[in-house]
């Protein structure tokens, strides 16, 4: 709580101070000065290039020629609708998010569960190794996945597929899923972290009363670190689509998980036409704002926020 | 035993009670264990190959484990040493005259016998190993790739953003999270917002913007640096979580005391808020290390701007063998890996994380 004092004067260090009309004003002048650096970046780095994109949209612009440019309207969008590959390649970036994302989500908060309990032992340094696939570079993954495919040397064929009589396993088949569960590392840690903040009394309470381990991590657990749930969500949706949230292991954009994000690049790299690119940008902006508005609204029924915005000053 | 003490209580059910406390401890160790070690079986396998030699590898019966054929020295050369079976038992002896339906041996323990024959191909004969660890993987790399000039590029790149964008971070998240700005809620509803823009929304404009015709940064690193010193939505969010988390009276007893804004930030804030601070500061260590999207489309014209991941991009169409391969994976792995374990004391410990919304 900031008080308006009435008598500057009697504080000889708040004399220094130039002088201004009120402490409201003098704090909403210097808050913005802080605040301005990330004003100027979004605009320059966000909303200008966001605009520029729809301009461009409506345009038939040749990279190579960008003096030739000119106003098409909306003979893009209707290009994007006949084009078979746009389309696929968007329920592409959508069928990942709703297969990886589950799967990761799941994974992470078994973990920070399991990770919760008091018998397990060793914690500081198991918890760093399983977060440490995470930050390896894709590339590295790239490598390590493709001789463990490998139909002579791979391990998968020769210690694990053959054995059981199972054909072989491609690359292809095998990047994704290993990709979406070496990404766990930030989820599972925020989850922990949550899990881990619940109050202890909680639990005794419940137990006292008869419930049972899976039913106090049912109606305890999942609700209380539901916030922490959402935003992992949000963060791997983020990445799903193509965004860069928390951790971003240096995918190039060719080999990307969303092959929406892959099917922009070419368009604007190997055909040159970012007209069309921008497009293709704007639907999967639309698509991604649209998944982000449901999941934000779906969170009023399942997301239990703190009502910690009472003692609220700001 | 375990029948009675539920009712007689007392001793037994006591040692009950425990016996299934230890099965339920050792239940969740021993599951943890297995997971971690299938979660990481890729690594393993990385590990054991970049220390394998190429002769192991295009070898078909040569074991899982860097081995190498044993060898004995006979008659001016080395040969091949093979567990050779016999009616009266598997004897281990050393070829000398490979022939298709027949073979020569010598028995490495007692050359001077004289060779020994064996009926049959010696092509189904299994070869003896020694466990046996290769560094020249390693050697070959550093031979082949100028890790210098990338170590050096890459560094430029992380820490100068490094410090921008912490720097630029924390001024904002202060200024979200202490002072009253009109439509505070509203930019803080934007900078949630922009956290959610996929990057290849931007990505034409952008291009565009510092390509030759408008700024001309390709070729430089500054499109990798720049957008940095402005500071990251995600980041300014996770600080300014941490910076509400920290009671007011401090910093308004500074700010009495005559301190300013800045000072305040410096000395009641920051070393409050160090865990959190190191954590985003870890994130964008491991960010910009890996960083290959603007790298591969600011640096491609210049071979002497190169990064790490980029070249390491090279790597696979280099036509590097797939042990050498392996030991790469290593070397680009090497100090993400090592930074996370120095500072994983400090990392993303207190990250809780509560509304998005607010």
């Amino acid at each position: 709580m900031l008080v308006r004092r009435k008598k500057p004067s009697t504080y000889p260090a708040a004399e220094a101070r130039p002088r201004h009309r009120s402490l409201a004003g003098y704090s909403a002048r210097i808050g913005f000065l802080f605040i301005l650096p990330w004003l100027i970046g979004f605009v320059l780095f966000k909303a200008v290039p966001i605009l520029a994109a729809l301009g461009f949209s409506f345009m038939e612009f040749d990279m190579l020629e960008p003096e030739k440019a000119h106003f098409i309207g909306l003979q893009n969008y209707a290009t994007f609708l006949k084009d078979t590959n746009a389309g696929a390649s968007l329920f592409g970036s959508i069928e990942v998010f709703l297969l990886a994302v589950p799967l990761q989500m799941f994974v992470a908060l078994a973990l920070a569960a399991i990770f919760a309990s008091d018998r397990l032992k060793g914690k500081p340094i198991l918890r760093t190794l399983f977060f440490m696939p995470s930050i390896i570079p894709a590339i590295a993954i790239f490598i390590i996945l493709s001789g463990l495919t490998y139909p002579g040397s791979g391990w998968l064929t020769r210690l694990i597929l053959d054995p059981l009589g199972l054909p072989p396993m491609s690359f292809g088949s095998l990047f994704l899923p290993v990709l979406s569960l070496w990404s766990i590392g930030p989820s599972f840690l925020i989850m922990l972290g949550a899990i881990q903040a619940v109050p202890k009394e909680i639990y005794e309470a419940a137990r006292v009363d008869g419930a049972g381990p899976l039913n106090r991590f049912a109606s305890i657990t999942l609700p209380m670190v539901s916030p922490a749930i959402f935003f992992s969500l949000v963060i791997n949706m983020i990445s799903a689509f193509g965004g860069v949230a928390l951790l971003d292991r240096g995918l190039p954009y060719s080999q990307s998980l969303s092959p929406m994000e892959g099917y922009i690049v070419y368009n604007m790299f190997s055909l040159q036409d970012l007209g069309y690119a921008s497009a293709l940008a704007w639907v999967m902006f639309l698509v991604v704002m649209a998944m982000t508005l449901l999941l934000f609204r779906s969170a009023r029924y399942w997301v239990h926020f703190p009502e910690e915005e009472a003692n609220e000053e700001i | 035993m375990k029948r009675s003490s539920s009712r007689r209580g007392g001793y037994e059910s006591r040692l009950s009670l425990r016996l299934w406390d230890f099965t339920g401890s050792a239940l969740v160790n021993l599951f943890i264990l297995i997971f971690l070690v299938s979660y990481l079986s890729p690594l393993t396998y990385m590990l054991v190959t970049a220390v394998k030699s190429s002769d192991q590898l295009s070898d078909a019966g040569a074991p899982i484990l860097p081995a190498d054929a044993t060898t004995f020295f006979y008659d001016g050369r080395e040969r091949r040493v093979y567990h050779v079976p016999f009616e009266d038992g598997e004897r281990v002896l050393a070829l000398v005259e490979p022939h298709t339906a027949y073979s020569m041996f010598i028995d490495p323990q007692d050359p001077q016998a004289g060779p020994i024959r064996w009926d049959g191909s010696y092509r189904r004969l299994e070869g003896v190993y020694h466990f046996s660890v290769h560094l020249e993987n390693f050697t070959n790399l550093w031979e082949s790739i100028d890790y210098g000039l990338l170590l050096k590029n890459t560094m430029i790149v992380v820490a100068v953003g490094e410090v921008g964008i912490l720097v630029a971070s924390i001024f904002v998240a202060y200024g979200f999270s202490r002072f009253r700005v009109p439509g505070g809620k509203f930019l803080f509803f934007l900078l949630i917002a922009t956290i959610m823009i996929p990057d290849s929304i931007t990505l034409v404009p952008t291009f565009f913007m510092y390509s030759k015709k408008i700024l001309g940064w390709t070729g430089s690193f500054l499109p990798l640096i720049v957008p940095n010193l402005f500071g990251s939505a995600i980041y300014i969010f996770l600080l300014r979580q941490n910076f509400k988390s920290i009671p007011r009276d401090l910093d308004e007893a500074a700010m009495i005391d005559g301190a300013g804004p800045m000072r305040t930030l410096v000395s009641i804030i920051l070393p409050q808020a160090l865990p959190a601070v190191v954590t985003v500061g870890l994130l964008h260590f491991f960010n910009a290390w890996n960083e290959l999207r603007m790298a591969s489309l600011y640096l491609s014209t210049r071979q002497d701007l190169r990064t790490m991941p980029f070249s390491a991009q090279a790597f696979i169409t280099y036509g590097f063998t797939p042990e050498v391969l392996q030991a790469s994976a290593i070397v680009l792995m090497l100090i993400p890996v090592v930074v996370l374990f120095l500072a994983q004391r400090f990392f993303m410990q207190d990250m809780v994380v509560t509304g998005m919304e607010k």
